[in-house]
């Protein structure tokens, strides 16, 4: 029993935290929400000579054959710099998808693309309905020839605009399937989405009699279910980590400020309606962290309650992050709620996953069928 | 990382549990049977496993300890008596004590020959502990003691009381106390039952009239007493963090097995959709105690002290248990406030929190205990908050000042 980091652990996350601290200042944040595109290929190029973008990739492919545990240190970072780009779109959606069901000829053009930066992935996992249960996907793959034709539309695609393949669920004749799909492809249109954290971005993919042939299938037609299950358990536990993240920069800027913010000729933080609320909100980091890590290490080690700790995790932290990332906001009153101080990018961070890849209210179904049965 | 333990603790593990199964007692009936239960969990290296071995411990690691409460609460077994002789007492004599105190004090607190009553808290003196105006006074060979204490667990059957006591009212507070062990039979301490809002009595008042304490009995020196009682003492500290987990969590495992007999608005509860979010919510967040417990005991096991990271473990997990004693109670209505009467179906028959078998409505009650007794949930924020995130103190009026 061992529930620490290793040593190369903590230089991963010393190393990624002291690269983002000069690459990815909340300046370099703002700008990118400016940005057509939305994201740098300086940081991009040195996200990939450190070797994080083919990190939990096997080494044939370019990658570290690093797990999950390091996946969401570097996560966490992300999320505490309100990092703006395609990795987790590219590394998590699109990369682990493939990593878990392509073929050594999917993985071969596209894990060593993904882990040198020189291809970007993503994943279309939700429709209309906003239902998260793979089962219900609506969209169609139909035969033709000895490939399909996919019609449906898919929404709060991420980085959708600068992916060069996209994993795309469509019910076959098989039953659920997963297609990997240029959006240049015929019958493709994506329109953005914009929400409030702009350091994000996302599209709706609209599919009308978009071609895809028989090797864009990802792991056998009709087989997509399990894969996409566990495909969901990894993206909502690395959404966790960046939600986390968010949470520790949030609260460590309420921590500083009520140290020098005076009212009253004293400190703030010497007042215990706030001293109480950094309590509760580091109460809620420390918790998020151990449910973040556990089920990091669970669904990398194949652990029995894998699934569960996957969604004890989503539910936990997404209401973790949303309150203290709130909780900041009031801490700081009214310059917390200024668009030139900082501190709105970590909220609308926290808040932008708190929906996503299932939220607390979807996890807490998930568990209670597994302890009501 | 690697959450899975270790074989040498799997088989531990299995060790543990064979001989409870060969050993426990089903039922307790009286103290006597208890200090019995008591003794032979000693006798078989399950008790004290932390202390050091020349005072008659193990020497144990952190983890072994949690295993073997573990498995107790696994099994339902009894609990042994005397825990604060054997968890705060003890480990301040080994740390504070003279050889003499050792050699007089030690086993029979191993053994429960004595029992062992913590004398700190006093009407006035709560959250605010250093407050305490029980006065010890100087008589030459000894002290006489006059004052009140309250909130003594354990008081009713203890031989020997852990005393915090001031000794010089004209200093600051925290420098004016002294730490002593005290004997309980004598006339001039008399020992009244606190009633609880359980109705039961784990508590009591004690009343000190010119009690003797002998010079001997002092441990420190004349006013150490607040820094002795400040140190994080205990050898016990893998202690309850897995069992406590496993209580709660056959206490869940009971609920689901009453509510499946409930209905809500037509339908059974258990399809209700609004009681399955609680169920899920609350299990979520035991679980987050599960995780966060292996956290402590990877620290403990690695030689760290959490320290003031005591202080988030406890508040997390006391303020849990209310919110699940709170889901408890809307599932069972009026079924979860029955003390007498309860249908068999509805009956708890896990350890509450004092290690009895007990109804929802007891543990439901007990449940508003563990965000007051040691250290309020307040003022564990308070010291997460000053220790941990570095905040500032509040301005206090009473750091200065003598106390009379």
């Amino acid at each position: 029993m061992n529930f620490s980091f290793s040593d190369d652990q903590v230089l991963l996350k010393n190393s990624v935290r002291a690269a983002l601290d000069e690459q990815c200042k909340p300046a370099h944040v703002r700008a990118m929400m400016e940005d057509s595109r939305g994201y740098g290929d300086g940081l991009w190029s040195e996200m990939a000579k450190l070797g994080w973008l083919g990190l939990p990739f096997a080494e044939e492919y370019g990658g570290a054959g690093l797990g999950l545990v390091e996946l969401c240190l570097v996560e966490e970072e992300l999320g505490r710099a309100a990092y703006p780009g395609p990795y987790f779109a590219s590394v998590v959606l699109g990369g682990l998808g493939l990593a878990l069901g392509g073929s050594p000829a999917q993985k071969e053009k596209w894990l060593s693309a993904v882990a040198s930066g020189s291809a970007r992935l993503s994943a279309a996992l939700v429709e209309e309905s906003l239902d998260w249960d793979p089962a219900s996907t609506r969209t169609t793959a139909t035969r033709a020839g000895d490939g399909f034709t996919l019609t449906g539309v898919k929404r709060f695609v991420p980085w959708a605009h600068v992916a060069d393949a996209l994993l795309v669920p469509a019910r076959a004749p098989e039953g659920l399937s997963l297609f990997l799909v240029a959006p240049g492809a015929p019958g493709v249109s994506l329109r953005p989405m914009v929400g409030i954290d702009l350091a994000n971005r996302w599209s709706e993919m609209r599919l009308e009699g978009t071609p895809v042939k028989a090797d864009a299938v990802v792991g056998q037609p009709g087989g997509a279910g399990p894969l996409l299950e566990s495909l969901l358990r990894r993206a909502a536990v690395c959404a966790s980590a960046e939600m986390l993240g968010a949470a520790r920069r949030s609260l460590d800027m309420s921590v500083e400020y009520a140290k020098v913010r005076e009212q009253f000729g004293q400190p703030i933080g010497s007042f215990q309606a706030i001293r109480h609320r950094c309590a509760e909100m580091l109460m809620a980091a420390e918790n998020a962290h151990a449910a973040v890590y556990y089920a990091a290490w669970a669904l990398n080690a194949g652990a029995e309650d894998a699934a569960m700790a996957a969604s004890v995790c989503k539910s936990y932290v997404s209401e973790a992050a949303r309150q203290v990332c709130g909780d900041a906001i009031q801490v700081h009153g009214g310059i917390g709620f200024t668009w030139e101080y900082d501190l709105h990018l970590y909220f609308k961070r926290a808040k932008a996953l708190e929906p996503l890849y299932g939220d607390a209210e979807y996890h807490r179904e998930l568990i209670a069928r597994q302890v009501v049965a | 990382m690697d959450l899975n333990y270790t074989t040498e603790d799997v088989a531990f593990r299995k060790r543990v549990r064979t001989w409870l199964e060969q050993n426990m007692p089903r039922h307790i009936r009286n103290l006597d049977e208890r200090k019995a239960w008591h003794r032979r969990l000693y006798e078989a290296g399950y008790l004290g496993m932390g202390w050091p071995k020349e005072y008659g411990g193990q020497g144990a690691r952190p983890m072994e300890q949690a295993i073997v409460a573990d498995e107790m609460a696994r099994a339902g077994a009894p609990a042994p008596t005397n825990s604060l002789g054997v968890g705060i007492v003890g480990p301040t004599i080994v740390v504070h004590g003279t050889d003499a105190q050792k050699r007089r004090y030690l086993r029979k607190i191993l053994t429960a020959e004595e029992m062992w009553c913590q004398l700190y808290s006093e009407p006035n003196a709560g959250s605010d502990l250093a407050a305490l105006r029980t006065a010890a006074e100087d008589k030459g060979d000894h002290f006489f003691v006059n004052g009140q204490k309250i909130w003594t667990s354990g008081g009713a059957v203890a031989d020997w009381g852990l005393l915090l006591a001031r000794t010089d009212p004209a200093v600051p507070k925290h420098k004016g106390i002294t730490c002593f062990l005290m004997n309980m039979h004598q006339p001039g301490v008399d020992v009244r039952p606190l009633k609880q809002i359980t109705g039961s009595s784990e508590f009591c008042e004690v009343f000190m009239t010119n009690a003797r304490v002998e010079k001997e009995n002092m441990i420190g020196r004349l006013g150490e007493g607040w820094a002795i009682a400040q140190t994080t003492l205990g050898y016990e500290r893998g202690g309850r963090a897995l069992a406590r987990i496993t209580t709660y969590a056959s206490q869940y495992k009971m609920l689901m097995e009453a509510a499946r007999r409930l209905k809500r608005n037509g339908r059974p509860i258990l399809d209700d959709a609004v009681t399955r979010q609680k169920l899920g919510r609350i299990w979520a967040d035991l679980e987050v105690e599960r995780y966060g417990a292996l956290r402590t005991l990877t620290m403990l096991e690695r030689g760290e002290h959490p320290g003031a990271g005591g202080s988030l473990t406890k508040l997390s997990y006391s303020e849990f248990e209310k919110r699940f004693m709170e889901l408890a109670e809307e599932i069972l209505g009026p079924y979860g406030q029955l003390t007498d009467g309860v249908p068999p179906e509805f009956r708890l028959e896990v350890d509450t929190a004092v290690g009895d078998h007990g109804t929802w409505a007891y543990a439901f009650l007990w449940s508003r205990a563990g965000t007051i007794y040691a250290g309020s949930s307040e003022i564990q924020k308070n010291v997460i908050g000053e220790r941990i995130l570095g905040l500032p103190k509040e301005t206090r009026a009473d750091r200065a000042g003598a106390t009379r």
